[in-house]
């Protein structure tokens, strides 16, 4: 197995403030599942975003996908991002777009086809029990039944990478249920490597996983 | 509804910028079209003694396109009945020559004196005449409203500019997030503000279109025609396909340069 994520010593910082990430090494093998926890505003969401390239770094080294992150350039980025899938607590859909159009964003910045993304979209809204809401829009939905369709655009380039801030921080407990069982599939299935930032594990998490947890700035490792 | 708002919040100032644009052409077009007029009709008379060289006048000035010497037979024929033939003929050998000059091109006051002034100095010439003064004050008047629309137009282009940047900053605010979430994705630059530079195009192809549209309303205006024909000038001058040309460039390069801005000011929030 080769490694996906690979830090050593990653510092993190806000500009004029001190580090948030004091020092991180850790790394992340292709298929692991792994929970990032930590208080709140113990830069759980920081150390994610870093690994899309939304955070630069302040110290240290980090690859993702073999890129290392200190020096990637724009195009590069756009072009490593294209094979992440990511979920955010605040769902981030673009409200003028169908729900349809969102799962398809994925699909259509890789070039595929129309009728391509449209048949994976209706499929992987299918698998999130939304597909008769398809034509609808993100504001006429729910706060889960939108976090599902961030699940689902998440899933559909099929990418090599999941990371999830807080997936199912403000949602009830079928929409988490739904969340949780997607994320297990992929991992199982399509081998997804999948890394979640949230306040606790949930007790309906039955798979094998690694536990990372933060704690003022240092980032260990439970189990 | 707001969607129409945000269109004709572009569409107007381009409208503004065009329509300005287009008047000053076809001001600078109706003088120019005067000035010919005015230098086919503006003559010199000049009166000299019959040995007077005429290749002289002809090379005295470079303003002087050609030399016409005036038929003093028809004056003659006029008085014929009046007089004997012995007298006729004195008259006609004590008449000065008459001849009319015609310009290159119209100018002004000052030049025209100068060349009186040159005319006068070659030897055997008595006097100069010049005609259509009324015309040059004319002219004169439409040089002080083009350089009075000029000041305006700026005026209006200026201001224009200042509303297309503030729309330009609400389009910046308003399609930030959907293009915040597409660099997320990877979505290359020209995919995410793809939309942006669609609505530019179209915002610049309806404003190209309302400053046409009026011009033809006014190229077919009895009164604009009257007006226009009232100081010689052909309606026609109002709208031609040259202008269509200048303004479609001038509307898809603001309106493109516009979504530009937006794009090359958008940065990725941490």
């Amino acid at each position: 197995m080769r490694n996906v994520i690979e830090a050593n010593g990653l510092k993190l910082a806000y500009p004029r403030h001190e580090p948030v990430i004091k020092s991180a090494t850790y790394q992340v093998q292709t298929g692991e599942f792994v929970f990032i926890t930590g208080a709140s505003g113990s830069g759980k969401s920081t150390l994610l975003k870093s690994m899309y390239g939304s955070m630069p770094l302040a110290g240290g080294e980090l690859q993702v996908g073999g890129i290392d992150m200190n020096a990637i350039s724009g195009a590069k980025l756009y072009k490593l991002r294209r094979h992440i899938g990511i979920i955010f607590q605040d769902y981030k859909l673009i409200r003028e777009w169908s729900v349809e159009k969102n799962v398809m964003l994925p699909l259509i910045i890789a070039g595929f086809p129309k009728d391509v993304c449209r048949a994976q979209a209706q499929k992987l809204l299918t698998h999130v029990k939304l597909s008769h809401k398809s034509d609808r829009y993100p504001p006429e939905l729910s706060g889960g039944e939108q976090q599902r369709v961030a699940m689902a655009r998440a899933l559909a380039h099929n990418p090599f990478l999941i990371l999830a801030d807080e997936p199912t921080g403000n949602l009830d407990d079928y929409s988490s249920q739904v969340v949780w069982d997607l994320l297990e599939r992929a991992n199982e299935e399509l081998e997804t490597t999948i890394l979640v930032v949230t306040h606790h594990i949930p007790d309906m998490f039955s798979a094998d996983y690694r536990h990372l947890m933060i704690e003022n700035g240092v980032l260990y490792e439970i189990h | 509804m707001r969607s129409i708002r945000h269109h004709l919040a572009l569409i107007l100032p381009l409208f503004a910028i065009l329509f300005s644009i287009e008047y000053l052409l076809v001001f600078d077009r109706i003088i120019d079209r005067y000035e010919t007029k005015l230098k086919e009709n503006y003559s010199l008379i000049l009166v000299a003694d019959r040995s007077v060289k005429l290749s002289e006048i002809t090379h005295s000035d470079t303003l002087i396109r050609k030399i016409e010497p005036i038929d003093a037979q028809q004056v003659l024929q006029k008085i014929k009945g009046q007089m004997d033939r012995e007298s006729l003929e004195k008259i006609r050998s004590i008449m000065p020559l008459f001849v009319s000059i015609k310009l290159r091109r119209y100018a002004e006051r000052e030049r025209i004196e100068r060349l009186k002034s040159e005319l006068m100095s070659i030897d055997g010439v008595k006097a100069v005449h010049i005609f259509e003064k009324v015309h040059d004050r004319l002219y004169a008047m439409l040089l002080f409203m083009k350089t009075g629309l000029v000041v305006f137009g700026s005026l209006i282009g200026l201001i224009s500019l200042l509303l297309l940047m503030k729309q330009m900053t609400i389009w910046q605010f308003e399609h930030r997030e959907r293009m915040q979430i597409m660099a997320l994705f990877g979505a290359p630059v020209w995919l995410r503000s793809g939309v942006l530079f669609r609505l530019a195009l179209v915002d610049a192809i309806f404003a190209l279109v309302a400053v046409a549209a009026v011009m033809l309303y006014l190229v077919n205006d009895p009164e604009v025609d009257g007006l226009l024909r009232g100081i010689g000038v052909e309606p026609e001058v109002l709208l031609r396909l040259d202008d269509i040309a200048v303004l479609a460039g001038a509307s898809f390069a603001i309106a493109l340069l516009s979504a530009a801005w937006v794009v090359i000011r958008f940065k990725e929030e941490q």
